[in-house]
């Protein structure tokens, strides 16, 4: 197969071929991840520059360790002592890139669309989106994705249940887009308040009962909850979520036996999840994190030209 | 004395095509309308078959002057006007300072007539500095020429203050005009509530925002037995409430704008969320887009308007989430209208559109004004030429406007304003007719 993305803003635009093409091109990147040596020289001479505009340890991290087994050079860019932070534009920042010839762009920003934007800007480089705002984060899905292809093989026909603030959401977006991509069922669960109006044109049902939606699921996504969105008032308590969207045990037991507990991480313990789902043997928290190295592999590899 | 005869045209006269195809203009007015006119001391204008309209008048547009004039001043603005095929523009008063006080009015009055391009017919604010606590000076501004009252940019903040508003303008001094927005329901927006904010995690804006205003608008003209313009609306809810208050016999009049009327929030989309789409109100459903459309039928909308909003590019090329609200039009809107309807909705009679953009919002101005936005003897020339069969690309970097980008960018049109015409006087003309 020819790969014919070069920019990643999200995954709206894949197929499903190029999907599993992907899949087994990170399984290859897995592999190395098991070797002595952790490095291949598949970017070599490669400029890699991490533009930050947001914390994000995990994913930065993840994207660094990728980018450094693949042997490209990398730069993080510290957004705080930026020109940024001085006013300069976003297309000046794009331009600058440019100038010192970045190759590949991992950008983190708060503003829907900056993404976007900045790969409209530049000439040459590519923009891979680590997250714009609410409104994509395709690595986490593509990591999702891999995760649950690892245990299940096939996806078709899967049920996926997604519970939690899908509102506020960048991963809920890019994942209910990429398990539909793979043939899955989407379900949405989470308070009304927390859910998008209009919400069906994702191509999804949403059910609030969280025991309804998560029925006969071959996975349970728990979605992050921020304390700041009970302060906003689009909850009335912690207490009050768990009780009703949170996972323990007994809605896990209403799922698929041996469903897949997620979450894209770092996670609440009580108020999400609890922790013996977090902990349990239905738990691939842990496997999503590894996998979001080899996929963002298989991302920077195919993106950056190493498969051409 | 100067004599200037159209011949040949298709006169439309502010309600409909005229049998009639000559106008002479004599001194800034309309001397006589006819067929065959000669008259051997006036110039000429060929009309060749091409359209003979009332200068397009246009109640909703920033000029950003005072204080912002890097984005538009009122020079640039009414230059762009022009180009625009518009006669006379309404200049919403949210500059910097705010235009709330009587020598502002002057201000924009005297600096606008500078241009010596279309007219720019100050609007005032509702309240002084647009801070939303007291009234302004209603009958001083309107003494110096204030042709709204609004405080536009932002709904009047209390239902006290837009009630005291009413009853202190009533029926005699210029009608208040109401950007309709809960505030409380705006809150962070950035587009409709609905398929753009569920597919983009965008913040939304409901409808209900400005269905509750319109809503309380209504209830204070009930309450003071005065009346309000609603600018720019934007959704089904609002035209049903509207429609449903003009039934009832209240003096409640609206607009909305061109985008409203050719874009909806598939538009945003289908950019990839580019920021020349960002505008306020947004641009909504299609459903809501339908109903615009019904309401400008059935005479529930009574103008169509511009709400150009320029931006310098420096501010106005940044994401969509960062990028400020505005879609700057002037130089295209009609064109963009035009063509629109001709694809899209071509059993809207080309009449409607026209009475939309002409006799309808001069209807709505002071009785100074009227007279405007009509050809009819006694009337003032102020006259638009348009070329049906012309098509021309949008090309903002061409444009008289400051402003450097609009939704249209790079779009060809059918259908543009070719000479623009005030008090007689050509104010601007098309390259190509040169």
């Amino acid at each position: 197969m020819t790969w014919r993305h070069r920019s990643v803003i999200d995954v709206d635009d894949w197929t499903r071929e190029e999907f599993l093409f992907f899949l087994d091109q990170s399984r290859h990147m897995e592999n190395v991840m098991d070797r002595p040596v952790k490095k291949v020289p598949a970017l070599r001479g490669k400029m890699c520059v991490n533009l930050f505009f947001e914390n994000s340890t995990r994913t930065r991290v993840s994207f660094e360790l990728a980018e450094k087994m693949l042997s490209a050079d990398v730069v993080n860019w510290s957004v705080s002592g930026s020109s940024t932070a001085k006013g300069e534009t976003m297309r000046d920042t794009a331009w600058t890139l440019e100038a010192m010839g970045a190759d590949i762009v991992v950008m983190r920003h708060g503003a829907v669309g900056a993404a976007q934007y900045l790969a409209s800007k530049l000439k040459h480089g590519i923009v891979l989106n680590a997250g714009d705002g609410t409104h994509a984060h395709p690595t986490q899905a593509l990591l999702d994705v891999y995760t649950a292809w690892k245990h299940f093989g096939s996806l078709e026909g899967r049920k996926i249940a997604l519970v939690g603030d899908v509102l506020h959401s960048r991963v809920a977006r890019s994942d209910v887009i990429a398990f539909k991509t793979m043939g899955c069922e989407v379900v949405l669960s989470g308070p009304p308040t927390l859910m998008p109006r209009e919400v069906e044109c994702l191509g999804v049902t949403y059910e609030r009962d969280a025991r309804k939606a998560v029925e006969d699921a071959d996975m349970v996504y728990l979605l992050r909850i921020q304390r700041e969105r009970q302060q906003d008032g689009l909850f009335p308590s912690v207490d009050e979520y768990h009780r009703w969207w949170g996972a323990d045990e007994e809605l896990m037991k209403l799922a698929k036996p041996g469903a897949l507990a997620m979450h894209p991480g770092p996670i609440n313990r009580g108020v999400e999840i609890a922790s013996e789902v977090a902990d349990g043997h239905q738990s691939v928290i842990l496997e999503q994190v590894r996998s979001g190295v080899a996929t963002r592999m298989a991302l920077l590899y195919l993106c950056g030209g190493g498969a051409r | 004395m100067e004599k200037l005869l159209f011949k040949g045209f298709k006169v439309f006269d502010g309600k409909e095509f005229i049998k009639d195809d000559c106008v002479l203009v004599e001194d800034g007015k309309i001397a006589k309308i006819g067929s065959g006119l000669e008259c051997a001391d006036a110039e000429v204008v060929e009309g060749n078959g091409r359209l003979l309209t009332p200068g397009f008048i246009d109640l909703h547009a920033h000029f950003r002057d005072p204080g912002l004039e890097w984005n538009e001043d009122l020079k640039s603005g009414a230059m762009a006007g022009a180009a625009g095929g518009f006669t006379t523009l309404v200049a919403m008063p949210n500059t910097k300072p705010a235009v709330s006080e009587p020598a502002l009015v002057e201000y924009v009055l005297s600096h606008g007539a500078a241009a010596k391009a279309a007219r720019i017919l100050p609007a005032g604010c509702v309240s002084k500095k647009r801070e939303g606590k007291e009234i302004c000076e209603m009958e001083k501004m309107a003494e110096a020429g204030a042709v709204f009252f609004t405080d536009d940019g932002s709904p009047v903040a209390t239902s006290h203050l837009l009630r005291l508003a009413l009853l202190y303008t009533g029926k005699r001094l210029p009608r208040v005009m109401e950007h309709p927005e809960e505030i409380s329901l705006f809150q962070g927006g950035q587009v409709h509530e609905g398929r753009v904010s569920a597919m983009s995690g965008l913040k939304g804006i409901p409808g209900a925002s400005e269905e509750i205003d319109v809503a309380r608008g209504i209830a204070l003209v009930r309450d003071t037995g005065s009346r309000i313009h609603f600018t720019h609306i934007s959704c089904a809810g609002a035209v049903e409430l509207i429609r449903n208050a003009k039934r009832a016999g209240l003096d409640v009049t609206c607009d909305t704008t061109f985008h409203h009327l050719t874009l909806n929030e598939n538009a945003v989309i289908g950019s990839g969320y580019n920021s020349r789409f960002k505008v306020n109100p947004p641009l909504r459903s299609v459903e809501d887009q339908r109903a615009l459309w019904e309401g400008l039928v059935d005479g529930t909308i009574d103008a169509i308007v511009t709400d150009h909003a320029p931006w310098h590019m420096d501010e106005k090329d940044e994401p969509f989430q960062e990028a400020p609200f505005g879609i700057a039009s002037l130089e295209c809107a009609a064109a963009v209208l035009l063509d629109y309807r001709a694809k899209n909705r071509p059993e809207v009679p080309l009449e409607l559109i026209f009475t939309k953009m002409t006799s309808a919002p001069a209807a709505l101005l002071p009785e100074k004004w009227q007279g405007l936005g009509v050809i009819a003897e006694g009337a003032c020339a102020d006259l638009t030429v348009i070329d049906e069969a012309r098509t021309r690309i949008v090309d903002c970097q061409t444009w008289h406007s400051k402003a450097r980008c609009c939704p249209w960018e790079g779009i060809a049109l059918t259908s543009w304003p070719v000479m623009t015409f005030v008090e007689g006087r050509k104010i601007w003309q098309d390259d190509e007719e040169l």
